[in-house]
């Protein structure tokens, strides 16, 4: 009976471990992705439907590059790890809804061609895409992009925003040395929610955001002290600046790019610390770094600054907290970096 | 799902699998005509044959004797006649090995001590019958156990760890012995007392997915306040005679030493049992439980075997298969070898026969590494394996050793999670070959 199935020849050989783990590099990317779908939507709701709009034009534009960039580069084309998708929709929610179809376009493929690609792809870079490609296009066009519009609904916003009323964002207010909330600051209920507030369209809305952050906490994609412990150092500094003013910590944390980026910017695996201890200095470090930004600065960005300098000192951070091995009494003393190490 | 805000677990939690077989009794396997006795089935030197081709021999004699201080005697487990003595494939290799034709008259030879009478032997009778029963590791490591019995002078032992952590997925041969005989444990804890007059704690580990082989040795433990069972939190690898240590002591064996640096003997939950049956009636090493489970094979069981039994045997015992299987491994899925031909013996560290689907064993394609860290959070002995793998791929054996490539216990735990499906054990465990061959000049 044991033979009525025959085997010869049919059995696979090769190392232990014989089974591997269902999860695939694409499904993290998946997860990220629909990660950002609360937000999106939440986007469309206060800024019309041209936000599907800027969507379609940052994921296409940043597919289209990684492959044209592959293809004449001579390299195996990787679109199908679903990771450029990713930046380019996390792009897309990063500009204002009155920016220019050229500026979305650009964003994306200056991550994907300039920051991913030429540091050597998926993995191998020192910076985050999305927030370098977001930080440039600030740097570049900044009169195209300081033109924030408040919500005015799916239908009431048209296209690219033209029919809503510009306004200020909040952390005009609050930054560049203030040490209490100003009048014209809305209510932290609606900076929760994205009430009556103008910025960039997926950051709106930190209620949206955190849908996102608990999926990816509750599907283990991100290490939950990456956020947690990012905007809890700049609330806490924040609090240490204005000796504890309670309404002005607040208003920082559910202000500005900070939920976002503490969510779906500073948890790039890539462009992070890769060891649990380096997570947390990590963390720290880009919440400490953004609150400075926030009080020195008399314009908003604090936190696309304070995720790129983290971002280039965490090989630094990583090589002096490499994880002690069992039965050693100090970390290895070496120093190893994935992203520019020499071949020998 | 276990989660951890450190984001460091030490361990994975795969699917576990063990129902099919956590709850079956154990069963006598049906022994075939031929039997095969591989020299080498432990680790250490061979054993040296001391029979010839047309030899009778009788089930328990001795066929090869230790071939040296780290080796280990084996015994026929039929009677029979030698029909040859050639090179046959075992899981994990080749060996020589010593064929026996089976005479089902089962004519047993003289017994290795007197019955009955283990309470009243000394350190060096139960040091003597526990060598010359050819013990040797039964959790898979097939250390002989009488050297790891006997510490190194000046090495003195206060804790000695009773492993039952069985943390391989499918394998549930520890658990029913511990759920059948957990009088035997207790009596081989007890006769090993005489070997470490300084014993101090003794602890039973056992993973918290089994409460009915907790219950059965807490039970059996009860008039004995010295003999602590300790629930372990399922994770793989929570058997690993390292991880188990820290996990029972808080104590880690330093690089390259064994557990005695640290005061530690650790025993196998079978491997004491077997002590003790040498010690009380004088059977040698000639029997132990086996799982056979997995999705492709028709009935799954725990079955009791005379080493040297071939596996085509044992899976005849389960029904046969029900689906064409993609792998068949020696062992569970994490540690086990896999197997191409199903004329490999049981030896003494088969602990379970686990055969896979295709779709099981599938693999998947290596992709380009996204710089998750999970290598990192699930390695036991807190390696970094992708920059271990990572130097090694680049050539850079120098770093591949700074970064602790030597102290990997292979449990692969780090290619198992990878969700870019990078070998990281196939690499870290080259990168330990150009080490050693590099030391070795």
């Amino acid at each position: 009976m044991a033979q009525a199935i025959d085997i010869k020849g049919k059995l696979r050989v090769g190392p232990s471990p014989h089974i591997r783990s269902k999860r695939t590099s694409a499904w993290v990317m998946d997860q990220v992705i629909i990660a950002m779908i609360p937000p999106a939507v939440a986007a469309t709701f206060f800024f019309g439907w041209w936000v599907l709009g800027m969507i379609v034009i940052g994921i296409t534009t940043a597919v289209a590059s990684e492959f044209i960039y592959q293809k004449l580069t001579y390299k195996p084309i990787k679109i199908h790890d679903h990771s450029a998708a990713l930046t380019g929709f996390l792009i897309a929610l990063s500009l204002p809804v009155t920016a220019p179809i050229w500026m979305i376009m650009f964003g994306s493929a200056f991550a994907i061609i300039i920051v991913k690609q030429m540091s050597g792809g998926i993995g191998k870079n020192y910076i985050n895409p999305a927030v370098a490609g977001r930080v440039a296009t600030k740097a570049f066009f900044t009169p195209w992009l300081a033109n924030w519009v408040l919500p005015a609904g799916f239908f009431g916003s048209g296209y690219r925003g033209v029919d809503a009323v510009s306004t200020a964002t909040p952390l005009e207010y609050i930054g560049d040395g203030a040490r209490t909330v100003a009048e014209e600051v809305p209510g932290l209920f609606d900076l929760f929610m994205g009430f009556n507030l103008g910025g960039n369209i997926g950051e709106t809305s930190k209620f949206a955001i955190l849908i996102g952050m608990l999926y990816l906490i509750f599907r283990r994609v991100i290490n939950p002290k990456i956020p947690v412990l990012y905007i809890l150092t700049t609330v806490v500094v924040m609090g240490l600046w204005t000796g504890f003013n309670f309404d002005f910590m607040m208003t920082h944390a559910l202000t500005g790019t900070l939920f976002f980026g503490a969510t779906y910017m500073a948890t790039d695996y890539s462009s992070g610390s890769l060891t649990p201890e380096g997570k947390t200095v990590f963390a720290i470090g880009c919440g400490v770094l953004t609150a400075f930004f926030r009080i020195t600065l008399d314009h908003p960005g604090g936190v696309g600054y304070a995720i790129l300098i983290m971002n280039v000192l965490a090989p630094f951070i990583d090589n002096k907290l490499m994880p002690r091995i069992y039965g050693h009494k100090m970390r290895p003393q070496v120093s190893f970096n994935r992203q520019s190490e020499n071949t020998i | 799902m276990s989660f951890s805000f450190m984001g460091k677990h030490e361990g994975s939690h795969p699917e576990e699998n063990k129902s099919r077989t956590n709850k079956l009794a154990i069963e006598d396997a049906s022994v075939p005509k031929i039997m095969v006795f591989p020299v080498s089935m432990h680790i250490g030197a061979p054993a040296k044959s001391v029979v010839e081709v047309g030899d009778k021999v009788k089930a328990g004699q001795l066929i090869a004797e230790a071939g040296g201080f780290v080796s280990a005697n084996i015994y026929a487990s039929v009677s029979g006649e030698v029909i040859a003595l050639e090179k046959r494939p075992i899981v994990g290799g080749e060996s020589d090995c010593i064929i026996v034709k089976n005479d089902y008259n089962y004519t047993k030879a003289e017994l290795l001590v007197e019955p009955g009478n283990s309470q009243n032997m000394s350190k060096d009778d139960i040091l003597g019958t526990v060598r010359k029963a050819g013990i040797a590791g039964m959790g898979g490591a097939t250390f002989p156990t009488s050297v790891k019995l006997s510490p190194p002078p000046g090495m003195t032992v206060d804790t000695l760890v009773i492993n039952g952590a069985e943390c391989e997925p499918y394998s549930t041969s520890d658990h029913r012995v511990m759920v059948e005989h957990p009088d035997e444990i207790v009596k081989g804890i007890n006769l090993s007392r005489k070997l470490f007059p300084l014993l101090k704690h003794i602890y039973i580990g056992i993973e918290d997915n089994k409460p009915d082989a907790i219950k059965a040795l807490e039970n059996a433990s009860a008039d004995y306040d010295d003999i602590s069972v300790r629930p372990l939190k399922t994770m793989y690898p929570r058997g690993s005679e390292k991880n188990l240590i820290k996990s029972v002591t808080g104590r880690e064996v330093p690089p390259g030493g064994l557990p005695a640096a640290v005061r530690c003997v650790v025993l196998n939950t079978s491997t004491i049992r077997s002590c003790y049956r040498a010690c009380e009636f004088g059977e040698p090493l000639i029997e132990r439980v086996v799982s056979v489970s997995g999705t492709p094979i028709k009935n799954p069981k725990n079955l009791r075997v005379k080493i040297g039994t071939p596996m085509d045997s044992l899976i005849e015992d389960c029904g046969g298969f029900i689906e064409v299987p993609g792998k068949i491994l020696g062992g569970g899925p994490f540690m086990g070898k896999a197997i191409s031909d199903l004329g490999v013996p049981i030896i003494k560290g088969t602990t379970a026969i686990t055969v896979l689907t295709p779709e099981e064993a599938n693999i998947g394609d290596e992709q380009d590494c996204i710089m998750c860290a999970e290598c990192i959070h699930v390695c036991p002995v807190s390696l970094q394996p992708i920059l271990i793998s990572d130097a090694f791929e680049r050539g850079n054996i120098e770093k591949a050793e700074k970064l602790g490539a030597m102290d990997c216990i292979e449990c692969g735990n780090c290619s198992f999670i990878c969700p870019s499906k990078i070998p990281l054990l196939e690499n870290i465990r080259s990168a330990k070959a150009a080490i050693k061959q590099k030391e070795e000049g």
